[in-house]
């Protein structure tokens, strides 16, 4: 019997809390209201709240058209799994000190299960055998290339400066980073740690693929990239994936630099992630896209490898000499 | 319900796909002049999308020229249904002072069938916010039309 | 009954290992005319191999002896050991076996593969010559054995490398692999010679007993020529070319020999002078040079793989980059590196054996490997693709494939090492590893979308599948990955501990044989706990119930119900969007992907290429100075 209830209440993680539910909701409307607050800077009235709900119920209502290039089975795959995969990883990110799976994977697990939806993506647009696929995933991998070192430096950073508080040396378990917050208050609170959430921060657009970094999707010289053969639902279900990526990074960045700051009620610690998630994507991605316009992929890479990674080498270095 | 929704929402996120059919660029700089912070089209859901796949509205401007013609209709026929055409200006719709020309084909609606004309030389962003909306709401009504 | 007993007792089963393939060899080079009999003789010495192997992880690996094998029954007279013996400890069964498995996949896939050459009668003959080098040395006892063993499966190599000697580049590439091959052989030789003149003895176990307590200037120039010797075999950095050339040209069956074998036998040559001949893993300054050259040999690897556009060779490239990580998670000297390490050169075998495989499926059915002229084959191979696909996410460290588990093993590794030790040099390590496995990652992006992906070329419309038998060699592979991948723990607990354990264990190594031990200097393992947790099969299952849950809501929501294009000729509607135009060919070529980050990189990338000149004489020159770099360090901190 308790078996059964336990397996209940996993498949409630998965399928509510923080999993499906949650993501679709919760990240649809961080997507509206990104897309309200670079309205609202640009001084214009911009779409409502909603507009993503309305976006993706209308693409589950168009026609899907297979390209006869395109291989069919992973073309119609790529999308569900890119999105199964996002729920898992927001599984394994602690709200606070609430963690729907517990032990089961680490910072380093997380950083290579964000491949996963990319590699999705990446394969979709491959099967399709359109051209412009071809030059979208090159300027999306190089994308990961780029965000992957400051991302990298940053986990290390934070990996350090928790295990030597804790005396192991190293720590890279999210919940026990979670749970040194929790005794020890936010790690953003730390000066060393300033120049890696940073960092961090300028990591979100790129990896989400938001504007000034959007090369690979870019719709006035590839005509989306990746996704210009996509229609219908299957382009829903990659809009999703976008909406659900946002939401997966900003709790990430909440979960390592922002923890400590939870009540212990679970519903009130759902609303408050969401409101920290809100902040970071406004000031991340929505005040980055209203400010900039889309950079080249070359110039995307070195930005990344000297502007981002330069601050979280520094935070790397003030944690190593225990500051 | 889930239909309904559907429906509803198809009516609210109109995304477009603009072609030049010979244009003279001048309908083409009213339409960009649309989604501008002073008109923001954005607000009824309107976005320009990059490939005809993720259209739901065409928007063709120009007197559709030989040149063009097969590549406007190859372009229509890869937008998924439910979809709107919709002439922007009037040459689509007439030809206007190119009418006659030896390099002309159209109008447009002799090859497709169009929903929605928004006539003027170029027409006001006003007008062609208006078109789009009727476009929009036809749209709506084609979705409801599918099974 | 008594004899018969004997004769099987598990004592005699590495030289029955060992044999076998050498009969197999002779065997058919005598009466291998006929295709049936040859095919027999090939699949049961291979057969037989894998059996002796396995039938030693009982005693060897579960109860912990080391097998001292003396033959002709002769022993230490004197004190010197003077008959030739085998040593089998869990380390040295690890590559046995490691062996035995690689060579049993790639002989199932050749008699398929290898069907269409001529000559395949010499195939089997230097193939089967070429595992029992392999096999030998990695048992055996004694350190001229191991140069004789070496010398063999050079050879054996070589000629196999230059086997398809109309193919454009094999005899050159065979002439590039034996010149420096040699000369990484004689290296050896007069390392070995020299350490016999210091200490009267070859056998491996007295030598570690004599030689750290009987160091000069010639045991401390031997140790360089053993080295770089064994460096030459494993192809690490400077040697990295050769293997790209010889890769490149030799048919898919013999790479995975030459990839995931042979270069293991020279890790293991590595390991064997290190950590037992001279005991010196302890010094501070020889984990550095382990360590410096595997992560050079990672980085600049990776590096030179993204810029292939050959199929083969960018695997060549990537073989190396992933010894690199092997090689630095041995030279870090710590239990859990060791370990690492030693299941990074488990998972290297497998997925880089499937991969070549993989690319000798598509070689065997479109006749070329330019990933310039690929595309699209996804459609026309649809089971090579997913086995590829595997082999590849394997060998980028994605999450559940086995490159993954031990590449988090070697990221821990590395970074616990820089903590414990203070030495924010080791944290560099760490950074190099975990971007050398993205750019991994990229490099085959590349290759699927060149080979597999993207758009079919029109000539390559009559492409068919490939055969069930080299499917099915395909297929072990890429199970071995999952089940590496899934089940870490029962790796790291049966296989790469035992071995772990046995490197550092030199005292026991050396009393196995009848030699006193008690001067060996004993490297405290240490212990250690992870930093991380990773549980493959409970993520997995929660992968699969949230991929279900998607795919129930969206098969409810009729995402199934798409437009195919059902008319034969192009309906516009079906054709991809070319900007109005009608659809053509245009795939994008391997060589213009990733343009943005080698525009970048572009000093780096030119310097490469001019200094890879393709001259044999530069790369033996190469071989020289490395030589003399290395002789001079280990004459300064030895």
């Amino acid at each position: 019997m308790t078996v059964i209830l336990e397996a209940l209440r996993y498949l409630g993680y998965v399928l509510v809390f923080p999993g499906f539910l949650f993501c679709f909701l919760a990240g649809m409307l961080l997507c509206g209201i990104d897309r309200k607050l670079v309205a609202k800077m640009q001084k214009r009235v911009g779409p409502p709240i909603l507009q993503p709900f309305y976006d993706f119920f209308k693409l589950c209502g168009k026609e899907t058209i297979v390209p006869a290039a395109a291989e069919r089975i992973s073309f119609m795959l790529a999308p569900l799994l890119g999105l199964a995969a996002l729920v898992v990883i927001q599984l394994f990110i602690p709200v606070f000190s609430f963690t729907a799976f517990y032990g089961m994977a680490d910072i380093i697990v997380i950083l290579y299960l964000l491949l996963i939806p990319a590699i999705s993506i990446i394969m979709g647009g491959a099967a399709s055998g359109s051209p412009y696929a071809g030059v979208g995933l090159s300027r999306e991998m190089v994308t990961i290339i780029s965000c992957e070192l400051p991302l990298v430096l940053v986990l290390l950073a934070v990996a350090k400066t928790v295990g030597s508080a804790m005396g192991t040396g190293l720590c890279f378990s999210l919940s026990d980073i979670a749970e040194y917050q929790e005794i020890n208050g936010s790690l953003i609170t730390r000066i060393s740690m300033l120049p890696a959430a940073a960092a961090m921060l300028l990591v979100i657009p790129g990896e989400t693929g938001s504007h000034p970094f959007d090369t690979a999707e870019a719709e006035t010289e590839i005509c989306e990239g990746l996704l210009a053969e996509y229609s219908g639902a299957a382009l829903g279900v990659f809009k999703l994936s976008h909406a659900v990526k946002m939401l997966t990074l900003s709790s990430l960045f909440a979960a390592l630099f922002l923890g400590g700051l939870g009540t212990g009620i679970l519903v009130l610690d759902a609303l408050l992630l969401f409101l920290l998630c809100a902040g970071i994507t406004a000031v991340s991605i929505s005040l980055v896209h209203a400010v900039t316009a889309r950079l080249k992929i070359e110039q995307i890479f070195k930005f990344y490898w000297t502007v981002v990674s330069l601050p979280a080498l520094l935070s790397l270095v003030l944690a190593w000499y225990g500051l | 319900m889930f239909k309904k929704l559907i429906e509803e929402s198809t009516g609210r996120s109109p995304w477009l796909f603009h072609i030049n059919a010979g244009s003279c660029n001048g309908c083409d700089i009213e339409l960009v002049s649309v989604l501008t912070p002073r008109y923001d089209a954005e607000r009824l859901g309107f976005k320009l999308a990059g490939s005809p796949r993720h259209a739901d509205i065409v928007v063709v401007t120009g007197p559709v020229t030989k040149q063009s013609l097969p590549r406007v209709l190859r372009t229509i026929s890869q937008v998924p249904e439910p979809r709107c055409i919709v002439t922007m200006g009037s040459c689509p719709q007439s030809g206007n002072v190119f009418r006659g020309s030896y390099s002309v084909a159209g109008p447009l609606s002799k090859y497709v069938p169009v929903d929605v004309d928004v006539a003027g030389c170029a027409p006001k962003p006003e007008a062609v916010i208006d078109g789009l909306a009727l476009a929009a709401k036809i749209l709506k009504e084609k979705r409801g039309r599918m099974k | 009954m008594n004899l018969l007993g004997n004769v099987l007792s598990y004592q005699h089963f590495p030289i029955y290992a060992i044999m076998v393939l050498f009969m197999g060899s002779f065997l058919i080079a005598a009466f291998g005319e006929n295709r049936r009999v040859r095919n027999i003789l090939a699949l049961l010495s291979i057969t037989a191999s894998l059996i002796f192997s396995l039938l030693l992880i009982n005693p060897v690996i579960l109860r912990g002896e080391i097998i001292g094998y003396w033959m002709g029954a002769r022993s230490i007279a004197g004190g010197y050991a003077i008959g030739i013996a085998l040593e089998v400890d869990a380390l040295s069964l690890f590559f046995a076996l490691l062996a035995a498995c690689a060579i049993f996949v790639s002989g199932v896939y050749s008699i398929q593969y290898m069907s269409r050459d001529d000559n395949e009668k010499e195939y089997y003959t230097l193939y089967l010559l070429l595992c029992g080098g392999v096999m030998g040395m990695v048992l055996s006892g004694d350190l001229f054995n191991m140069f004789i063993m070496v010398e063999i499966l050079t050879f054996a190599a070589v000629a196999l490398t230059a086997f398809r000697n109309t193919a454009r580049g094999a005899v050159e590439a065979a002439f590039k692999y034996l010149v420096v091959g040699c000369m990484g052989s004689t290296f050896i030789l007069v390392g070995t010679a020299m350490l016999y003149a210091q200490t009267h003895t070859l056998n491996l176990a007295q030598l570690a007993q004599l030689v750290p307590g009987n160091m000069n200037t010639a045991t401390k120039a031997a140790f360089a020529l053993l080295f770089v010797g064994f460096g030459t075999k494993a192809f690490i950095v400077p040697f990295h070319p050769l293997a790209a050339d010889a890769h490149g040209a030799a048919p898919a069956s013999v790479s995975v020999i030459i990839s995931g074998v042979l270069t293991k036998s020279g890790i293991y040559g590595i390991i064997r002078i290190t950590y037992f001949l001279f005991q010196s893993m302890g010094l501070g300054t020889m984990q550095f040079l382990l360590v410096f050259i595997g992560s050079v040999s990672m980085f600049v690897c990776v590096t030179m793989a993204l810029a292939q556009h050959d199929f083969k060779r960018l695997l060549a490239f990537h073989s190396i980059s992933q010894i690199g990580y092997v090689l630095t998670a041995v030279g870090l000297c710590t239990a859990l590196g060791l370990s690492a390490g030693l299941y990074h050169a488990i998972n290297h075998t497998l997925f880089k054996g499937l991969l070549f495989l993989a690319a000798g499926a598509v070689l065997h059915e479109t006749g070329t490997t330019d990933l310039n002229k690929l595309g699209g084959l996804a459609r026309k191979m649809p089971h090579t693709t997913v086995l590829f696909l595997i082999g590849a996410l394997s060998i980028s460290g994605v999450p559940p494939f086995n490159g993954f588990a031990s590449k988090w093993l070697i990221y821990q590794a590395t970074y616990q090492k820089a903590v414990e030790s203070g030495n924010i040099g080791f944290l560099l390590v760490t950074v190099i590893a975990l971007i050398t496995s993205v750019l991994t990652l990229a490099s085959f992006v590349k290759v699927s979308h060149s080979v597999f992906f993207g758009q079919l070329p029109p000539e390559l419309e009559k492409v068919k599948e490939v055969s069930w038998g080299m499917r099915f060699a395909m297929g072990i592979f890429a199970l071995l990955c999952i089940v590496t991948g899934l089940f870490p723990n029962l790796v790291t607990t049966y296989l790469t501990e035992p071995a772990a354990a046995a490197a550092f264990s030199v005292q026991r190594y050396i009393e196995a044989m009848g030699f006193d031990g008690s001067a060996a200097v004993e490297i405290l393992a240490g212990s250690f706990r992870y930093a991380g947790v990773w549980e493959p099969v409970s993520w997995l299952l929660v992968l699969c119930i949230a991929l279900l849950a998607v795919t129930i809501a969206a098969l409810a929501g009729r995402y199934d119900n798409v437009s195919l294009c059902r008319t034969a000729a192009g309906d516009s509607k079906y054709q991809l969007f070319y900007g109005g135009e009608e659809q053509s060919f245009s795939q994008l070529g391997g060589d213009d992907m990733f343009w943005g980050f080698k525009h970048n990189w572009r000093g780096y990338f030119s310097f490469m290429h001019r200094l890879h000149s393709g001259i044999v004489n530069d790369y033996a020159l190469w071989a020289v100075a490395d030589l003399a770099l290395v002789m001079l360090f280990s004459l300064i901190v030895l």
